[in-house]
C-alpha cells in the first residue's frame, strides 16, 4: 500500500525538482542580459554627458563580454550550471517570435536566395573540412564531426551525426569544443571586418547566416552589426539548420555502408527526427503575421518577448564559453577547425558578394 | 560545456525535444499577446 502511494509522488517530485534546478541558472542568464542592456544605456549616456568619445556599445555584446568575465574569472558556479544551459531553449523560442517580424513573401524571395546560397557553402564546406582532416590525419569520425559542425550548424549538428554515425564522446568533446571557440572568435571578427568592407546590412546578414556555426553566435554577430542584419542573419542560419537531416542522413548511410553504424530503417521518419521544429514555427508565426492574425501593436509585443529571449541567449554564450576548458582539448582538432573557418569565412564572404552582384544589392 | 552536452543527451531521452518546447512556449506567448493578456512589452 506504501508503495503504491509513493511511486506517484516520486513521478511528481522529480519534474518539479528539475524544473526548480533550472531557475538559478535562467536568474544569471537574466541578470547578465539585464547588466548589458543597463550598460549599453548608462555608458553610452555617461560618455555623453562628460564629453567622452566612446563608441555605442549594444547590449548584446555588452552581455557577451559580462558573461564571459564571469565564466572566465570566478566561473560559473555548478548551481547555475543547468539554468544557463538552457540558453538553447531561449534562443529557439525567440527565433519562434521573430517569425511574427517577417512577411511570407519576404521569407520565400530571401529564403530561396540563402537556399541557393547555403546549398553551395554546405557542399563545400564539407569537401575542405573533409580534405583539411585527412591532410592533418584526424580519425575519420572526429573529421565527419568538425566537417558538419562547419558547414551546417555548430554544436546541434555534432550532436546529431554523433548518434548517427556512432562516434566516441571524446570526438563529439574536440568538435564542441572547437566549434564554439572559434564562434567565439566570430563574435568579434565578423562585426570588425562587415565594417571594414562597408558591407550593407543585407550583404552582412547573408554573411553571418551563412559563414557563422553555431545559431546563437550567428544571431549574435547578426545583431552586433545592425537590427536588420540580425534578422537576415537569422533568417539565413535558420535556412541552414533546415538542411541538418539531409546531411546527417547522408553520413549515417556512408558509415551504414561501411559496417561502423547501423543502418537507417524508415528515412522519413529519420529526417522528421532530425528537422529542427523550431524552423517551422518560426514559418507559422510568419504566415500568421502575414494573414493579419496579429494587429501592428500585437507585433511590436512579439517583437520585444522575442528581444528579451535573444538577451538571455546571449548572456548564455558569454557564460558557457570557457577558454581554459577549450585549451584542454587539444590543439589539432583546433587548427584543423581554425583553417577551415577562415577558408569557410573567405567563401561564403565570395559568395555573398558573387549574389550581390547578380541581384544588384 | 560538460553540462550543455548533458542537456541535450538529456533532451533526447525526454518526449518532447528541446525545440518543440521552445515552439510551444513561443506559441503560447503569441496567443497570449493575441488574446490581450500581454498589452505592451516593454523593451
Amino acid at each position: 500500500m506504501a508503495d503504491a502511494i509513493a511511486v506517484p509522488q516520486v513521478q511528481l517530485v522529480q519534474p518539479a525538482l528539475r524544473f526548480l534546478r533550472v531557475i538559478p541558472g535562467v536568474l544569471l542568464l537574466a541578470a547578465v542580459g539585464y547588466a548589458g542592456k543597463l550598460l549599453e544605456q548608462n555608458v553610452g549616456a555617461y560618455a555623453k554627458a562628460h564629453h567622452w568619445t566612446f563608441p555605442n556599445i549594444e547590449y548584446v555584446l555588452w552581455a557577451i563580454v559580462l558573461g564571459l568575465v564571469i565564466s572566465n574569472t570566478v566561473g560559473v558556479p555548478e548551481i547555475f550550471r543547468t539554468g544557463v544551459a538552457t540558453y538553447e531553449f531561449w534562443l529557439k523560442a525567440g527565433i519562434v517570435l521573430l517569425g511574427s517580424r517577417f512577411l511570407l513573401g519576404d521569407i520565400l524571395k530571401l529564403g530561396g536566395v540563402s537556399l541557393a546560397l547555403v546549398a553551395i557553402e554546405i557542399v563545400g564546406s564539407l569537401a575542405f573540412m573533409t580534405f583539411l582532416g585527412r591532410l592533418f590525419e584526424l580519425k575519420p569520425k572526429l573529421t565527419t564531426l568538425l566537417a558538419v559542425g562547419s558547414a551546417v550548424c555548430g554544436v546541434s549538428a555534432i550532436i546529431a551525426t554523433k548518434g548517427a554515425i556512432e562516434a566516441d564522446d571524446e570526438d563529439s568533446s574536440f568538435s564542441i569544443a572547437a566549434i564554439l571557440a572559434l564562434g567565439a572568435l566570430a563574435l568579434f571578427t565578423f562585426p570588425v571586418i562587415g565594417h571594414f568592407l562597408h558591407l550593407s546590412d543585407k550583404a552582412y546578414g547573408l554573411w553571418a547566416g551563412l559563414g557563422v556555426d553555431n545559431t546563437a553566435e550567428a544571431t549574435a554577430a547578426g545583431a552586433l552589426y545592425s537590427d536588420a542584419a540580425g534578422k537576415l542573419a537569422v533568417l539565413v542560419k535558420s535556412t541552414r539548420n533546415a538542411m541538418i537531416g539531409f546531411v546527417v542522413l547522408g553520413y549515417a548511410i556512408y558509415w551504414a555502408s561501411k559496417g561502423q553504424a547501423q543502418a537507417v530503417g524508415n528515412k522519413a521518419a529519420f529526417l522528421w527526427q532530425k528537422f529542427p521544429k523550431f524552423v517551422l514555427g518560426f514559418l507559422l508565426i510568419s504566415v500568421l503575421a502575414t494573414y493579419h492574425f496579429f494587429n501592428k501593436d500585437q507585433v511590436g509585443a512579439l517583437a520585444n518577448l522575442s528581444r528579451w529571449a535573444f538577451l538571455l541567449t546571449f548572456a548564455g554564450v558569454g557564460l558557457r564559453t570557457n577558454f581554459g576548458d577549450m585549451r584542454k582539448q587539444g590543439l589539432r582538432p583546433f587548427a584543423v577547425g581554425a583553417i577551415g573557418e577562415v577558408v569557410i569565412a573567405g567563401f561564403t564572404l565570395a559568395l555573398v558578394y558573387g549574389a550581390g552582384k547578380l541581384f544588384g544589392w | 560545456m560538460r553540462a550543455e552536452v548533458e542537456a541535450r543527451k538529456a533532451g533526447s531521452r525526454r518526449k518532447l525535444s528541446l525545440d518543440t518546447w521552445a515552439v510551444l512556449v513561443a506559441f503560447l506567448l503569441a496567443l497570449l499577446v493575441r488574446a490581450g493578456v500581454f498589452k505592451h512589452v516593454p523593451w
